[in-house]
C-alpha cells in the first residue's frame, strides 16, 4: 500500500474505531492523579493504560518473571495520533533512498527470503521508563517500571540492506521513518537517525519477528528498527523509509526532543538546568525487582526468593547486590547465565526474614566496566532513571 | 488503494458505526468507581494467511468536568491526543501547565492562539493543578 492509500484506509478505520466504541466510553474523572486502569488493545493482553490516543501501555511487572517478555504484554509507546492500523503486505515496501547508488523498494517477503537473517535478544526500554519516580515530578508519560521489555528480535542487519543499496561516499547519517503520521501538517513527523557507522555496525537491524512471531500492530508491524543497547526512541516502529544522508540529520525529534544533559548519567539540578544537552543514546545500568510482589505478605522463618532483572547497554551485568535492611548491609545475588549481551540478566537471592515487620529491599547492579546505579538522579525530561530501587515489604 | 476498495472499507466502517451506536450507553457505575476493571473492546480481523493486517483501536477517552476554558481545551487539544494525556499527569503548578501548553503551541505545532493558551491553562490548572505558586519544572520535549 502506498502512503496515500494507507492514510485513506487509516482515516476510514479511524472513523470505524470511533464508531465501534462510541457507547463504550469509560471515564476516570475523580481519579485524575493516578489512573491504574487495565486495558486490552488489539493483539495485546491486559496492560496498564497511560494514554489511549495515541496509545501508551505499560507492562505489568509480573511478566518480567519470564526472560522474554510476551509480545502481547510488551509495552507500547507512540508519539503521533496517526498510527497505522492496517498494512497490506502485497503493497507495503521498505524504501531505501537518499545518498545511495541503487534505491530499493523491498517487500517483507523479499526481506525474509533474500537476506541472511540474524536474531538478537535485546532489551527495549523507553527513555522515560520510571519517570513517575523523579522528584520533583516532571511532565510526560507517567511510567512506573514497566516501559521496558526483553525480546528475541529476528530480521536483517541494516548493513546488509545498505550494502545492497550501495551507499555513496560521504554518507553521514541514516534516518528512519515509520508509517505513523502527524495529526496536523504543522506537527513534525516522527523520524529518528543514527550515524552511518552505527547503522552499519551489523547489529542494528530491521526486525520482522519478535519472539518468533510477527510483531503486534501496536509494536510496529510489519517491521521495526532494533537498536541494541539504545533507548526505545530509536526503535522506529512500522519502519517504511530509510534515507542515507550526506549531512547530519536534523529535525524536532532530535534537535529539541529526547535530549539529556551532557553530564554523567544525564543528571542536572532543578535549580540549575544544563545548557549543554546531547541526544539520548545508550542505556545506563539498572535493575528491576520482579519478586516479591509489593502486595505479597511474607512470613517469618519462611524462605522466599527475591528476584529481579538487570541490564545495561551491552557490556554485561557482572554483579547485583541486594540489601534487605534498607541499604545497611549488602549481599551478592546469584546471577542466571547470560542469554545475550543485550538481554537482561536475571538475578536471585534466597531470603528468610526472621521477624515480623516492615523490610526495605534494595538492589544495585554493576556492569563489566564498573558502572553502577545512582543514589539520586534528576533531569527535566524524566529520562534514564536508574536510581537504586526500594521495595517495601511486610513480613507478618 | 482502488476506489472500489475504499468504498468497501468505507461501507464497512459505517456498518460498524451503526452497529456500535445501537447499544445503550454504559457510562455508568463503573465510571464512578474509577474504572478499575474496565476493559476496552478491541477487534482483530486479520488471519495468519491474510496479506492485509488490520486492527481496530479501542476508544476510551475520559469525560472531562466542566470548568473555565473547557471549550478551548476540547477544540485545540483533543484533535491531536486523548485528554488522558492530562489525566495521567500529577498535579502541576500553573506555570508548569502554561509551559506545557506553550510547548504544544510553539514547538509541537498545535493551532492555539495566545488567548486560547491562557484559557486552556486555566482549565488544566483547575482540573489538575497544584495549590501554591511554586515554580514547577518546565516541560521539555519528547517525554
Amino acid at each position: 500500500m502506498n502512503r496515500r492509500g494507507f492514510l485513506q484506509l487509516m482515516g476510514v478505520t479511524g472513523v470505524a474505531a470511533l464508531a465501534a466504541s462510541c457507547n463504550r466510553i469509560n471515564s476516570t474523572v475523580g481519579t485524575l492523579s493516578s489512573p491504574t486502569n487495565l486495558v486490552r488493545f488489539p493483539e495485546k493482553t491486559e496492560m496498564i493504560l497511560l494514554t489511549d490516543r495515541p496509545p501508551q501501555l505499560e507492562t505489568p511487572i509480573h511478566y518480567f518473571r519470564q526472560d522474554l517478555t510476551p509480545n502481547e504484554a510488551f509495552f507500547v509507546r507512540w508519539h503521533l495520533e496517526g498510527i497505522p492500523t492496517s498494512v497490506d503486505l502485497r503493497s507495503f515496501r521498505l524504501n531505501v533512498s537518499g545518498h545511495v547508488r541503487h534505491p530499493l523498494q523491498i517487500s517483507v517477503d523479499e526481506l525474509r527470503s533474500q537476506f541472511e537473517p540474524i536474531s538478537i535478544i535485546a532489551v527495549n526500554q523507553c527513555s522515560g521508563n520510571s519517570r513517575s519516580f523523579f522528584e520533583p515530578r516532571v511532565p510526560g508519560g507517567q511510567w512506573k517500571h514497566g516501559a521496558v521489555g526483553n525480546a528475541k528480535w529476528t530480521g536483517v542487519p541494516v548493513k546488509s540492506i545498505l550494502d545492497r543499496a550501495q551507499v555513496k561516499s560521504g554518507a553521514v547519517d541514516v534516518s528512519f521513518n515509520g508509517l505513523d503520521v502527524p495529526p496536523l501538517p504543522s506537527v513534525s513527523d516522527f523520524v529518528k537517525a543514527l550515524s552511518i557507522d552505527h547503522a552499519r555496525d551489523g547489529e542494528v537491524m530491521i526486525a520482522y519477528a519478535m519472539n518468533d512471531q510477527a510483531l503486534p500492530m501496536v509494536n510496529g508491524f510489519p517491521l521495526r528498527l532494533v537498536v541494541p543497547g539504545w533507548y526505545g526512541t530509536y526503535w522506529v516502529k512500522a519502519l517504511s523509509d530509510i534515507t542515507v544522508l550526506p549531512q547530519p540529520f536534523s529535525n524536532f525529534w532530535t534537535d529539541k526532543a529526547y535530549r539529556i544533559p551532557n553530564a554523567p548519567n544525564g543528571t542536572e539540578s532543578p535549580k540549575d538546568l544544563a545548557k549543554d544537552t546531547v541526544p539520548i543514546n545508550k542505556f545506563n545500568v539498572r535493575s528491576i525487582f520482579v519478586r516479591p510482589d509489593p502486595n505479597e505478605i511474607l512470613h517469618p522463618g519462611m524462605q522466599t526468593e527475591i528476584e529481579g532483572v538487570a541490564f545495561d547497554s551491552g557490556y554485561g551485568i557482572r554483579r547485583v547486590e541486594v540489601s534487605t535492611d534498607g541499604g545497611a548491609n549488602w549481599a551478592d545475588a546469584r546471577l542466571d547465565p547470560e542469554i545475550g549481551k543485550y538481554s537482561w540478566r536475571r538475578w536471585r537471592m534466597p531470603w528468610t526474614p526472621r521477624n515480623r515487620g516492615q523490610y526495605r529491599l534494595m538492589a544495585r547492579a554493576t556492569n563489566a566496566v564498573g558502572e553502577t546505579q545512582s543514589k539520586e538522579q534528576w533531569n527535566r525530561s524524566g529520562f534514564m532513571w536508574n536510581v537504586i530501587q526500594n521495595v517495601d515489604v511486610k513480613v507478618g | 488503494m482502488t476506489k472500489k476498495t475504499k468504498t468497501l472499507v468505507l461501507a464497512l466502517g459505517l456498518g460498524v458505526l451503526v452497529a456500535g451506536c445501537g447499544h445503550p450507553s454504559n457510562i455508568s457505575k463503573e465510571t464512578a468507581h474509577g474504572m478499575a476493571n474496565a476493559r476496552m473492546e478491541s477487534m482483530i480481523d486479520s488471519k495468519a494467511d491474510n496479506p492485509v493486517h488490520t486492527v481496530v483501536m479501542p476508544h476510551d477517552e475520559p469525560v472531562f468536568p466542566p470548568g473555565p476554558g473547557r471549550d478551548e481545551f476540547v477544540t485545540a487539544c483533543v484533535v491531536c491526543h486523548s485528554p488522558r494525556y492530562i489525566t495521567m499527569q500529577p498535579r502541576f503548578s500553573r506555570s508548569t501547565w502554561l509551559s506545557e501548553v506553550n510547548k504544544m503551541k510553539d514547538v509541537y505545532g498545535a493551532h492555539i492562539s495566545d488567548e486560547q493558551a491562557l484559557k486552556i491553562t486555566d482549565y488544566l490548572f483547575s482540573i489538575n493543578g497544584k495549590a501554591g505558586r511554586g515554580q514547577g519544572p518546565k516541560g521539555t520535549y519528547g517525554e
